[in-house]
């Protein structure tokens, strides 16, 4: 049976990135030794069971909890403060953490951090009781 | 009652949500922030080799701050989009496997494989990326830039064949309604009361990556340096420039401030000048504004005064259609000793710069002399200069 078109080139397209990351993997195995290997091939399992079971499973949990305890009008709100703030802090986890400071070199991660974090993180949490109670008092309003 | 620990089911997971039509309109963006950070990564790269077949481009002297910019900019933008994705389709990692059906199971081992190789390696390239960024290095036998160079063609070579296997869904679901169900599991059809419609949790995940992008793009873009309230830097430093690694960093404190310090320019192998600094201040001196862009993401535009590197080697007999080795004061490191390929050599705005901003170098900046070329990586702007080298 000849392939369609479509299929012929999703065939093609699937060859192009099977070569393209088989070179990748021969540059980290001719490149680097096996030592090197061995510990990108932890940071790969370590960065999947960080997602895959701590963030994931945290999630889940916080929306059960978000299922059971916030009242339909809060839960909008918190949703969209639950994947702002949340994706941001994943992403400024090397800046919150400080762990690439360095004493003799006042002009890295020189800005409050922390300080910055609790201030936005209070910001949202007053933005969805704002949002939350807004929504309540309307819903309540309409019932 | 018993508890039972055991993975869940994907028909456990019935929010409207988790589907292909959100996944593939995250996707879309995550595909072109991986897309952009690829190309940009290879121009990186390739403006770091020591032998290039094509010589890197001397002008615009900001296109290595645009690529390099745009490439942790996106890159950390994907972030949220990854976390969306990665969430939408999450159900998909607990289906069972067609046991019974030989074909059947390994074209689905071979689909899932490609999958753990995409996830993996894009989880990897983020939180390496991200690190390195910060200048964070929590890791201790491969080296970044080979290891980040090389996974990068993985991943890429896995979301092309991810985008090949999935054609069709994605085909369909991005050309009809994004409320459209028909290509969802059969099991998700719950409306959480009050929880956002596809369309808002979409617009929130953009919302999210390009909130990500302003908090931390100021190292790169000096009118968001207000804005920027996570950016690994204030963009403040000696002469309004950061410091990458300072004098002391590369223990330099004590050759770089000798009264014996000397520029030797070598020409054949033999000393053709032994130039001191006040030599170097009595040469006609020059005025450039060129970028320090570093590999790391951040960037600053300097106003540098020196001594034009043409007019250097002129007097000093060396051709000027050479590759110069140029050699720091620091004794170890790999970028101790690099090459300025010829066409940088013979830009008349690359400098051997004495001043930034009006003043003199700061020790950390590279005083006594250093070198400033045009679109050139940071790392390659090589600080406390101690010898250049031509071969005629």
């Amino acid at each position: 049976m000849k392939p369609t078109p479509r299929k012929a080139m999703r065939l093609a397209l699937g060859a192009v990135g099977l070569l393209v990351g088989i070179y990748g993997a021969v540059l980290l195995l001719t490149r680097q030794d096996p030592r090197q290997w061995l510990e990108v091939a932890i940071w790969f399992g370590v960065g999947v069971l960080a997602h895959d079971v701590v963030l994931s499973g945290l999630l889940i949990g916080v929306c059960l909890l978000g299922g059971r305890f916030l009242p339909p009008p809060w839960r909008a709100p918190a949703t969209i403060a639950l994947v702002v703030w949340g994706t941001l802090t994943v992403a400024t986890v090397p800046v919150l953490t400080r762990a690439g400071a360095r004493a003799d070199n006042a002009t890295l991660l020189d800005r409050p951090y922390a300080a910055t974090w609790w201030a936005m993180t209070g910001i949202v949490v007053v933005l969805v009781a704002v949002a939350g109670l807004v929504r309540s008092r309307r819903s309540h309003e309409e019932g | 009652m018993t508890m039972r620990l055991a993975p869940p089911s994907p028909d456990q997971f019935t929010s409207r949500l988790r589907s292909p039509a959100v996944a593939a309109r995250v996707g879309l963006w995550l595909g072109i922030c991986f897309g952009t950070c690829f190309v940009t990564g290879l121009i990186s790269h390739y403006a770091q080799l020591p032998d290039q077949p094509i010589p890197f481009p001397t002008s615009p002297s900001w296109g290595y701050r645009l690529t390099q910019g745009l490439h942790v900019v996106t890159g950390t933008a994907a972030i949220p989009l990854l976390l969306v994705k990665l969430w939408s389709v999450l159900p998909k990692l607990f289906e069972g496997l067609p046991l019974r059906d030989v074909r059947a199971l390994v074209l689905t081992g071979l689909e899932r494989a490609s999958i753990a190789v995409l996830v993996a390696s894009a989880i990897f390239q983020l939180a390496t990326g991200l690190a390195n960024a910060a200048q964070w290095y929590p890791w201790s036998a491969f080296s970044f830039r080979t290891t980040h160079y090389a996974i990068a063609w993985v991943a890429i070579g896995a979301l092309v064949v991810h985008v090949a296997v999935k054609l069709p869904v994605i085909r369909d679901v991005l050309t009809s309604d994004i409320d459209a169900t028909s290509r969802d599991r059969a099991t998700a059809a719950t409306d959480t009361p009050g929880v956002l419609s596809r369309r808002a949790l979409v617009r929130t995940t953009f919302a999210a990556a390009a909130v990500t992008a302003l908090a931390t793009a100021g190292s790169t873009v000096p009118w968001l340096r207000r804005v920027s309230v996570f950016a690994v830097r204030t963009g403040e430093g000696p002469g309004g420039v950061p410091i990458n690694k300072s004098a002391r960093a590369a223990r330099v404190e004590e050759s770089a401030t000798s009264a014996d310090w000397r520029l030797e320019v070598v020409v054949d192998g033999s000393t053709a000048a032994s130039l001191s600094y006040d030599d170097l201040r009595a040469m006609p001196q020059h005025t450039a504004d060129l970028p320090i862009a570093c590999v790391e993401g951040w960037s600053a535009q300097g106003t540098w005064s020196g001594v034009r590197l043409v007019d250097l080697l002129a007097s000093a007999g060396a051709p000027a259609d050479r590759d110069v080795a140029v050699t720091s004061l620091q004794e170890s490191g790999p970028y101790r000793r690099t090459t300025l390929p010829a066409n940088f050599a013979a830009d008349p705005r690359t400098l051997l710069a004495l001043d930034l901003s009006g003043e003199p170098l700061a020790l950390d900046h590279g005083y006594p002399c250093r070198l400033i070329a045009p679109d050139r990586p940071g790392v390659l702007q090589t600080k406390w200069l101690s010898r250049l080298e031509v071969s005629t």
